[in-house]
């Protein structure tokens, strides 16, 4: 049955009659009308009703509505992914195990990659990988803007093929004639890459290698290598140590490529029931002399003879040697060693093979078993003599061929200038860095090499651990590996890929598999023991005390906890870490006693806005003048001493705001130098972020006590309950409460702890803290105003002239107007040798926070889990929280510190904000940030387990700083989970909270520093 | 020649035997006349100032509050000082309008216009500082508890800031009607005068229209005295709730008990002060010699001396306190030994004798009764209490609980810049005033004109000019 229904698409279909329904019908396709019927009739155009005033009226109408679809902010496109890579899942991290070997720092690390971009480095504990500030910034190094992005020749840009075709070329050629090929290479500690360049001195006559440290190890590893026949450096297991004496050595430093710093917190661990005494001598203080339990001061000079002093008084020679200030304390150290047996060992830093070789013999006669001469370190293998030579010769015009890898000796070397002339005399020259540097700069070949992010390697840290490098993300520039061009050098056509595989499976691994080690990012090996050769120690004795030299100021360089060898120094996360000792920032100083500083008329005048100054002097070291370098008065420097630090001065391939500081490695010619100084009077501007040196009197803040009052005194006497006075009598601080708690018994409830023994001060955790929370630079002056952004940071306290003996007496005695007098004791560090403790200081997660209480807009509020959140896009800014916070860890954005051409870092910086978590907001200008105890990475261990259906483990959570910890020092975790560490160490005898007395219930717990005070 | 002895019980308020009429054209003088040269100069420099606080405010906006001298530990300064320095000088228009008009104090009648117009100028400088030290003063309007669409979010009321918001607020508008109550009837008297149409429309516009009907006074009076009760309460409250920014937080040397109360005297202390400062010149300026007499000046002194005898023991308990806690934390607040002879002790002993040493010589009262002398300790006195907010804020956040925190302050040219554009248009506003504003209640003052018997007593005296 046909339906009678009609269906209608217009109502005009509706009347029957109608002529465009029947006009419609007829015509299917309907031609509109043309524009000429009626724009083409003068007569309509002109009866047209559009007055001046509406055409007024239209156009302005369009101009603001055009004006308004103008103010549409900025698009930015985000493609997703076509095809998406198996392994990637937007939001959720990738983690890769490699290894970063760049010649000066060596550590096994995770890589944390989100979308395919590496963000993060975190150590790879199960390699016991530690990393160091710059490890955990070297990401951001990857995505610095002034990399070289493709080879160049002469300065011009060039393919790489045309690069490989010339360089062969000119190779054979020099290779016939039979002329020097060197390679001039930093410590590469990569067995593949040994074996191509053994490949490739095959293939070319006359090939030599040259390892050339910038910051040099030479004398030890002379010395290891004359006693135990291979070059490389002894380990120590300082984590059985009892007695540990250094001499000059930075071992919690850089000393050796560092990474001693967990195996010595391991030693010094009160639970496990051991904990070392180290005394340590030295000139300048280094973060090692800060941990020590004692420091004695000594010259340079000194510390040659003390070490004949201490092999003196532990074997009862009498080698030649002279009295040092030092030697009641160097008698203490040997009882001390002595006592401890097998378990004490001696370090020294002194740069010279015969001390090292000193040092050898004492541990050799105590036969301890500290250290390790199986598990032997490769992280310097640089030989001074030789690249002396090869300096030498390159002047000479005898070298054919210098190919430099890893290293910048036009920067490094002191005599950069006879190297810069040999390189002119050379027919060909390659250099491989990342960087335009100044070496490359100068070089014919200038070729880019990627970042080790972006890379594959193999290293080799200790004998007894072979680890890999993997690329996390595809090159960023037209790059590539020297490795892969020796490969192309040797006419070999396999990838360095192909080749390292095939060469790990059968040289190294055995029947490892190769997956399995790349997966894990390490494979252990076997390793055998080295057997030494006797020691003469009485010639080595004699030596040293021939070649120890003294005069008006010794000066000591070192490296700079922040910059390091300089390899970093365009990277403005280190830049503005500040110094650990000096907390100064962006700068490099000469360091320098009180003492002398008044004999030299030099000052450190606070300003009014609360920065300090300096004035520059000019320095004189072996006829080689270094001008302009700034004073810092550094409490504890050895009178008579200075202390440059390398890493600064640097020109080529950096910003502008980076070109700070001056080039130590000008008078870096090794062994003691002799310097004189002479006080210019200009002034220096430092960013400096602590003004306030000792703890003026509120010891309640940083406590500290002895290893035997810890072990058998009274924990009320060193680490008292705070109390406060209810209806007369005085009761704990927290049974008297203002607040109501919140409920706590359900979900999670986070906690750190920081134990004060064992951090190091090595500022990992503030770079840590900058990545994964993408916090500011802010750059050189706001840091100096006061206006860093570290939302971490480590306050450092000397003790004052007030705190020792009976000053304390003194306070509470002092009639009103001595008081002052006594507050000036106590303000003031003591000059001479004051002790250092650090003091690791985020935002405490008050439960009762004072922050929220204040702001107006509710913008910072209470979490169910224990943290104080701040919600940045509530926040207007009237900062009443950052003052009512007694921490001050509450930091505002003054400027907007992203897109800002004023603030030109790497938020300033397509490739640098690549480095951006994307989990974490970037603060607009005028709200307030701080630590949110990483609240994305807790939320992303919730998500994760609940997505596998399980239960958290104990101890998974993690935040920046404590992943980054190598001596876990900072912990973290929930303690309403029984399991967790924090839980168990939040009711430790040691356990305290900052400033308990105001009442803050805060979620942060320090453990009461503890120093080793035993004498006898 | 009298042998009819006067006992003098009081001094007179209205000095010049004026009549009804002279009060009337003193008051109307400056409004129906032109401006001299030196209103004109005047008032220049006043713009200057104010439009380069303006510019000031502008480029902080539109950079950043990083422009100022601020840091990390010192996150106010200048503007917070500023703030609670213009909100104690708008205390003494309050106190002067409705406290004296409870206690029936009739000398308030030649001052108290100026003091509310002052009071009212006064806050408006001061309302600017919470909102431009805002890092993004663009969204202060979420500090209103006005519903919103941003979710669940609403204001936070345990923060003194938001009690600050309402203190102040209710204050201004408070102030403002009392302010606009009293001219009314003086509004009125100079809409009959005026001949211009526009002016004598813009005058029946400001007067409500008024018509001086017996009921109009009788009203008058009532919201007078109502006002004033409502006033009342706000005089204490304002300061006091300005003072728990402080006393409620926990930084040492503004975690203090005492706060209200000696905020509050200090307000008054100032306000007074400034009352002084202003009146001292336009008394000149604007031929106000008969009705601001020494006698005003005596009486306003006397309350500057007991206020500020009030802040000294205040100074003083807090000094001692400090010192007595016996706490290494309390050893550095605005009011200590750490203070007294650390970085900022030039602040400290400006403070000391800004407000404590020069105020004791009011006690002479040569000095009290001098319009000169009177004028300079009040400037002395405007000064020193800038230095105590100045103090307290500064000092107490340069020297924070953990040393480590420990900094300084230094202003930038922005900082002084939008100090000084506020004094520039504090004195724009108070200068528009005296050129258009009857300056004195004139309704009031003829109140207080002895009437009745003056001119027979003239008569007998044979001092008729009649």
């Amino acid at each position: 049955m046909a339906s009678n229904k009609k269906y209608w698409k217009s109502v005009e279909e509706l009347n029957e009659n109608s002529s465009i329904v029947a006009s419609l019908e007829q015509n299917e396709f309907n031609e509109g009308q043309a524009p000429e019927s009626f724009l083409g009739d003068k007569e309509t155009l002109e009866s047209s009703s559009t007055t001046r005033r509406d055409f007024l009226k239209y156009v302005g109408f369009t101009t603001a509505a055009a004006s308004l679809v103008a103010c549409e902010g900025p698009v930015v496109k985000s493609i997703p992914y076509v095809v998406k890579p198996e392994e990637i899942t937007p939001g959720i991290a990738n983690y890769y195990a490699s290894t970063i070997a760049d010649g000066f720092d060596f550590a096994n690390v995770l890589v944390k990659t989100k979308e395919g971009r590496p963000i993060f480095i975190l150590p790879n504990k199960e390699a016991k990988g530690t990393t160091n500030a710059r490890v955990n910034a070297s990401v951001l190094s990857l995505y610095d803007s002034l990399r070289l992005q493709g080879p160049k020749i002469k300065g011009n840009t060039a393919s790489w093929s045309d690069v490989n075709g010339k360089i062969t070329a000119q190779l054979e050629e020099i290779s016939k004639s039979g002329e020097k090929i060197v390679f001039l290479t930093g410590t590469l500690a990569s067995p593949s890459t040994d074996a191509l360049i053994a490949e490739f001195s095959k293939k070319y006559n006359n090939v030599s290698h040259v390892v050339y440290d910038a910051i040099s190890e030479s004398a030890a590893l002379d010395a290891f290598q004359e006693v135990y026949g291979e070059r490389a450096l002894p380990n120590y297991k300082l984590e059985d140590a009892k007695t540990i004496v250094s001499i000059g050595a930075d071992f919690l430093g850089d000393w050796q490529g560092g990474g001693f710093e967990a195996a010595y917190a391991q030693g010094r661990d009160v639970k496990a029931g051991k904990f070392s005494r180290h005394i340590q001598f030295e000139a300048n203080y280094s973060l090692t002399g800060a941990n020590a339990d004692k420091r004695v001061v000594l010259k340079p000079s000194e510390q040659s003879y003390a070490l004949i002093n201490l092999y003196n008084a532990i074997t009862g020679e009498n080698l030649p040697s002279k009295k040092t200030p030092g030697d009641a304390a160097i008698k203490q150290a040997a009882t001390q060693l002595i006592k401890a047996g097998n378990k004490a060992v001696v370090i020294t830093g002194i740069q010279d093979k015969n001390a090292q070789l000193i040092a050898l013999a004492i541990n050799n006669f105590l036969s301890s078993e500290i250290l390790d001469v199986t598990n032997v370190k490769y992280t310097r293998a640089g030989n001074d003599t030789e690249v002396a030579s090869l300096v030498t010769e390159l002047k000479a015009g005898k070298v054919g061929a210098l190919i430099t890898y890893n290293t910048n000796p036009v920067y490094t070397l002191a005599n950069a200038a006879d190297f810069k002339a040999g390189l002119s005399k050379t027919k060909l020259t390659v250099g491989f860095s990342t960087k335009e540097d100044e070496t490359l700069s100068e070089v014919q070949f200038a070729l880019p090499i990627p970042s080790y992010l972006e890379a594959w390697g193999d290293v080799k840290i200790t004998a007894n651990q072979y680890s890999l490098t993997q690329p996390t993300i595809k090159p960023l520039f037209d790059t590539k590996q020297f490795q892969d061009c020796l490969l192309a050098w040797t006419g070999q056509t396999v990838s360095y890929y192909d080749y390292l595989a095939a060469f790990a499976k059968s040289e190294i691994l055995g029947g490892a598999s190769w997956n399995k080690t790349l997966h894990d990012g390490f494979a252990k090996v076997d390793v055998t023991s080295l057997n030494g050769n006797s020691i003469d120690a009485v010639n080595a004795a004699k030596a040293l005390k021939a070649e120890t030299k003294t005069g008006e100021f010794e000066l000591t360089l070192f490296s700079s906890t922040a910059l390091g060898d300089s390899q970093q120094a365009n990277n403005p996360w280190l830049q503005e870490l500040p110094d650990p000792l000096t907390r100064a920032s962006w700068d490099n100083y000469l360091l320098m006693s009180q003492a002398d500083a008044d004999k030299l008329e030099f000052t450190n005048p606070v300003q009014d806005n609360g920065a300090i100054n300096g004035q520059y002097a000019t320095i004189t070291v072996n006829g080689v003048k270094i001008e302009n370098v700034p004073v810092l008065i550094q409490p504890g420097q050895a009178q008579g001493t200075i202390g440059l630090s390398y890493g600064y001065g640097k020109t080529k391939a950096l910003k502008e705001e980076m070109k700070v500081g001056v080039n130590a490695y000008a008078v870096a010619f090794g062994g003691t130098q002799i310097a004189s100084i002479v006080n210019t009077g200009e002034e220096h501007l430092f960013a400096c972020e602590q003004l306030q040196h000792t703890i003026a009197g509120r010891h309640d803040i940083l406590r500290e006590t002895g290893l035997e009052d810890y072990i058998h005194g009274n924990a009320k006497e060193w680490n008292p309950r705070p109390e406060v006075s209810l209806k007369h009598e005085s009761v704990d601080v927290t049974s008297v409460d203002l607040w109501e708690d919140h409920d706590r018994s359900i979900g999670h409830h986070f906690n750190l702890n920081i134990d004060l023994t064992s951090c190091t001060g090595c500022g990992s955790c503030v770079i840590a803290c900058h990545a994964e929370n993408n916090v500011p630079v802010v750059g050189k002056h706001e840091v100096r105003v006061g206006r860093d952004m570290h939302w971490l940071r480590i306050d450092r306290y000397y003790t004052s002239e007030g705190d020792a003996g009976s000053a304390n007496k003194k306070i509470n005695q002092a009639s009103s107007i001595d008081q002052a007098d006594v507050y000036v004791a106590l303000e003031t560090p003591e000059a001479i040798n004051p002790q250092v403790a650090f003091q690791p200081i985020m935002c405490q997660h008050c439960n009762h926070a004072p922050c929220e209480t204040v702001c107006p807009v509710a913008a910072t509020s209470h979490g169910r889990q224990g943290q104080n959140q701040m919600a940045y896009n509530r926040c207007v800014g009237t900062r009443y929280c950052a003052n009512n916070c007694p921490y001050r860890v509450r930091r505002f954005n003054w400027f907007k510190y992203n897109n800002n051409d004023e603030f030109d870092f790497n938020m300033n910086d397509d490739f640098g904000k690549m480095v951006l978590n994307p989990d974490v907001t970037v603060r607009s200008r005028g709200v307030m940030e701080k630590c949110s105890m990483c609240i994305q990475m807790t939320q992303a261990t919730i998500l994760q387990a609940k997505n596998e259906g399980r239960v958290i483990e104990a101890n998974e959570f993690t935040t920046a700083c404590s992943s980054a910890c190598a001596t876990g020092s900072i912990k973290f975790g929930d303690i309403n989970n029984s399991e967790d560490e924090v839980t168990v160490l939040r009711e430790d005898k040691r356990a305290y909270r900052l400033l308990e007395f105001i009442g803050t219930d805060n979620n942060v717990v320090y453990q009461t520093k503890i120093r080793n005070t035993n004498e006898a | 020649m009298s042998s009819h002895y006067e006992a003098p019980i009081r001094e007179p308020l209205v000095l010049g035997e004026k009549s009804y009429h002279d009060i009337t054209m003193d008051i109307v003088k400056p409004i129906e006349g032109k401006a001299n040269k030196n209103w004109y100069i005047a008032f220049t420099i006043a713009l200057i100032a104010f439009l380069w606080g303006v510019g000031c405010i502008l480029y902080t906006i539109g950079t950043g509050i990083g422009v100022w001298g601020l840091n990390k530990n010192i996150g106010w300064a200048w503007d917070i000082t500023n703030f609670v320095w213009w909100v104690g000088i708008g205390h003494a228009g309050t106190l002067i309008s409705a406290v004296l008009l409870l206690f029936r104090q009739k000398w308030r009648m030649a001052i108290n216009r100026s003091a509310e117009a002052m009071t009212i100028f006064a806050v408006f400088q001061a309302g600017l500082f919470p909102l431009i030290h805002m890092g993004r003063p663009w969204n202060g309007y979420w500090v209103l508890p006005i519903p919103n669409q941003f979710g669940s979010l609403w204001v936070n009321f345990n923060s003194p800031l938001l009690w600050d918001v309402f203190a102040i607020s209710t204050y201004l508008s408070v102030s403002l009607v009392f302010w606009w109550t009293g001219l009314l009837p003086d509004f009125a008297m100079i809409r009959d005068r005026a001949v211009k149409p526009f002016q004598k429309k813009i005058y029946a516009l400001l007067s409500f229209g008024w018509s001086g009907r017996a009921k109009d006074w009788q009203r008058f009076e009532e919201v007078s005295l109502v006002l004033a009760g409502l006033a009342t309460p706000l005089v204490l409250s304002v300061h006091t709730i300005v003072s728990m920014d402080f006393a409620t937080s926990i930084n040492p040397g503004w975690h203090s008990t005492i706060f209200p109360p000696y905020f509050v005297a200090g307000a008054i202390f100032s306000g007074f002060a400034m009352v002084q400062t202003l009146l001292g010149i336009m008394r000149k300026v604007s031929n106000l010699e008969s009705y601001i007499t020494r006698l005003h000046v005596e009486y306003m002194n006397i309350v500057i001396m007991v206020t500020g005898g009030i802040v000294a023991v205040a100074y003083a308990s807090e000094f001692f306190i400090a010192w007595y806690t016996g706490s290494p934390y309390e050893n550095y607040t605005y009011m200590s030994i750490g203070a007294a002879t650390g970085p900022y002790g030039w602040a400290f002993w400006s403070l000391i004798l800004f407000n404590i040493a020069i105020p004791q010589l009011l006690w002479i009262q040569k000095v009290r009764r001098s319009f000169i002398m009177s004028f300079i300790i009040s400037i002395a006195i405007n000064i020193g209490m800038w230095f105590e907010r100045f103090d307290i804020i500064a000092i107490v956040l340069s020297k924070g609980h953990l040393p480590s925190t420990w900094t300084r302050f230094e202003p930038t040219f922005v900082d002084v810049g939008v100090f000084v554009g506020t004094i520039g248009f504090f004195f724009v506003l108070f200068l528009l005033y005296a050129r258009t504003f009857p300056v004195i209640a004139q309704a009031e003052v003829k109140t207080i004109m002895k009437s009745s018997g003056e001119h027979y007593k003239q008569l007998r005296d044979g001092k008729n000019e009649h």
